[in-house]
C-alpha cells in the first residue's frame, strides 16, 4: 500500500518532503547562516582573475558581456512568451501547443545557459556590492526555485502527454507562473544596477 | 552644421520642466529605462526566433511564414514600449544622449535594420508557398536573417555602451571621435 | 499514463509547485507595491510618479 503510493505519486511527495525541509531550515535559522558563510565566496568572486578582476580591469570588455547578458535574456523572453502564451491561447492558436513547447525548450535552455554564465561574470565585477542588495537575492532566489519549477514540474507535466488531457487551468497556470517568473527574473536584474 | 543643430536641439529640450522632472524624479527614470530594457524580451526576443526559424535552428516542424506572421504582433506591441520609452528617456538626458558616440552609432545601426526588415519582407511575400516547410529558409532569406541578428545585437550592445562615459566629449581629445560625437565645443577648442 | 485518472502524479506536483511560486510572486510584488507607494508619499506628502519642480 505504501510502497505503491510512493512510487506512483513521486514527485508530489518530493514536493511536499522539500517544503517540509525549507520550513525546518527556516526554522533553524540555516537561511541567514548561509547568507553570513556566502562571502567569502563573493569575496573571492570579486578578486579572483578571470571574474572579478577582468571584469573591473576592462569596462568595455563588461559592457560587451553585459550586453550577452542582455541579449540572450531577450532570447528567453521570445521562448517564453511563444510557448506560453500558446498555452494561455493567445498567439499561434494554429499550431499545436506541444509542438511549441517541445519546440522552443532547447532554444530556452541555451539561453538560460548563456545567460546564467554571462551573469555570473557580471555578478562578479561587482560582487562586494551585490552581496548587499537584497533585490539581487530575491533575484537569485526566484532564479533558482523558477529553474527548478520549469525543469522539474512544468517541463516534464507538457511532455507526458497531449495538452488537451491535461486540465486547462492547469496549463494557464503553469503559463502565468513561467510568464510571472522570468519577468520577475528580468525586471529585479535591472533593479540590481539602479540600487 | 548638422551637429551644432542637434546641440541646440538638444539644449531646448533640456531646458524644458518635464525634462528635468524626468532625471529628478524619485523612481521616473529608473522605471523608464526598466521598461525599456524589459521590452526587449518581448521585440527583440520574438525577433530572434523568427530569425531563428529562417535558419532553421528552431522548430523547423512549423511553416516559417506561420511564426513570422504570428510572431509579428508581439514584436511591434515590444518595439512600440520599447520607441516610446527610448525618445523619453532621449527626451530625459537629450544633450547627453545626443553627445553620445554610442548613440549614434545605435541610431545608424537602427536604421539598417529597418531598410533589412523591409527587404526581409518584400523578399518573404515574394518568395511564397514552395518552401515554407523546408527546415531551412532560402537563401536570400537566411542572409536577411543573419544580417538582422547582427544588426540588433549591434544596437543591444550599443545600447548597453551609452552610459559607459570612455568617449564622452570631456573625456577624448580625438578630433574624429569628437566630431562623430557631436561634441561642438571641445571640438572648437582643439 | 492512466488516463481515467487525470489528476496524476505529475499534474498535482506541477500545479502544487505553480501556486506556491506564483503565491509568492504576487505577495511580492504587492509588497513592493506597497512600499514604493510609501516611500514616494514620504518624499512627495503625496504619491506622484514623478517630481514638479514647481509643486515639491
Amino acid at each position: 500500500m505504501l510502497n505503491s503510493l510512493l512510487s506512483r505519486y513521486t514527485r508530489t511527495l518530493s514536493l511536499v518532503l522539500v517544503l517540509l525541509l525549507v520550513i525546518v531550515l527556516e526554522l533553524f535559522e540555516v537561511r541567514t547562516s548561509i547568507y553570513g558563510v556566502s562571502l567569502p565566496f563573493f569575496e573571492w568572486m570579486r578578486q579572483s582573475f578571470w571574474l572579478g578582476v577582468i571584469g573591473t580591469t576592462y569596462g568595455s570588455l563588461y559592457a560587451t558581456i553585459e550586453a550577452v547578458h542582455l541579449l540572450s535574456m531577450a532570447v528567453i523572453g521570445g521562448t517564453v512568451l511563444a510557448a506560453d502564451l500558446r498555452l494561455l491561447g493567445i498567439i499561434f492558436r494554429d499550431i499545436p501547443s506541444e509542438t511549441l513547447t517541445q519546440g522552443t525548450h532547447k532554444c530556452f535552455r541555451i539561453s538560460l545557459t548563456v545567460s546564467v554564465a554571462t551573469g555570473i561574470f557580471c555578478a562578479a565585477g561587482v560582487a562586494d556590492k551585490v552581496y548587499y542588495m537584497e533585490v539581487f537575492w530575491i533575484k537569485m532566489l526566484v532564479l533558482i526555485s523558477g529553474s527548478c519549477f520549469v525543469f522539474f514540474f512544468k517541463q516534464p507535466l507538457l511532455n507526458s502527454r497531449p495538452h488537451d488531457e491535461i486540465n486547462p487551468w492547469t496549463l494557464r497556470l503553469l503559463a502565468v507562473t513561467s510568464l510571472l517568473i522570468w519577468f520577475t527574473v528580468a525586471a529585479t536584474g535591472r533593479w540590481i544596477g539602479f540600487s | 552644421m548638422i551637429n551644432e543643430w542637434l546641440l541646440q536641439f538638444g539644449q531646448w529640450m533640456e531646458a524644458q520642466q518635464y525634462s528635468q522632472m524626468l532625471v529628478a524624479g524619485y523612481y521616473s527614470y529608473s522605471w523608464l529605462e526598466a521598461t525599456h530594457v524589459l521590452s526587449l524580451m518581448m521585440c527583440i526576443g520574438s525577433l530572434f526566433i523568427i530569425d531563428f526559424r529562417m535558419l532553421g535552428l528552431i522548430m523547423p516542424n512549423v511553416p516559417a511564414t506561420t511564426i513570422a506572421a504570428r510572431l509579428h504582433k508581439p514584436m511591434l506591441i515590444g518595439f512600440g514600449i520599447m520607441f516610446f520609452t527610448g525618445a523619453l528617456l532621449v527626451y530625459a538626458k537629450p544633450v547627453e544622449t545626443i553627445q553620445s558616440l554610442w548613440f549614434r552609432i545605435k541610431m545608424i545601426l537602427l536604421v539598417l535594420a529597418f531598410i533589412n526588415a523591409w527587404i526581409f519582407n518584400a523578399r518573404m511575400k515574394a518568395a511564397d508557398g514552395t518552401w515554407d516547410m523546408d527546415p531551412v529558409a532560402p537563401k536570400p532569406l537566411r542572409v536577411g536573417a543573419i544580417i538582422s541578428l547582427v544588426l540588433w545585437c549591434g544596437v543591444v550592445t550599443m545600447g548597453r555602451y551609452i552610459p559607459y562615459d570612455w568617449v564622452d566629449c570631456t573625456n577624448t581629445d580625438n578630433a574624429t571621435i569628437l566630431w562623430a560625437a557631436g561634441c561642438v565645443e571641445q571640438l572648437r577648442a582643439l | 499514463m492512466n488516463k481515467s485518472n487525470k489528476w496524476d502524479d505529475k499534474e498535482i506536483a506541477a500545479t502544487g509547485t505553480a501556486v506556491i511560486i506564483l503565491g509568492g510572486l504576487i505577495l511580492y510584488w504587492l509588497l513592493q507595491m506597497e512600499s514604493t507607494l510609501e516611500l514616494l508619499e514620504l518624499a512627495y506628502g503625496s504619491v506622484k510618479l514623478f517630481n514638479n519642480p514647481l509643486v515639491f
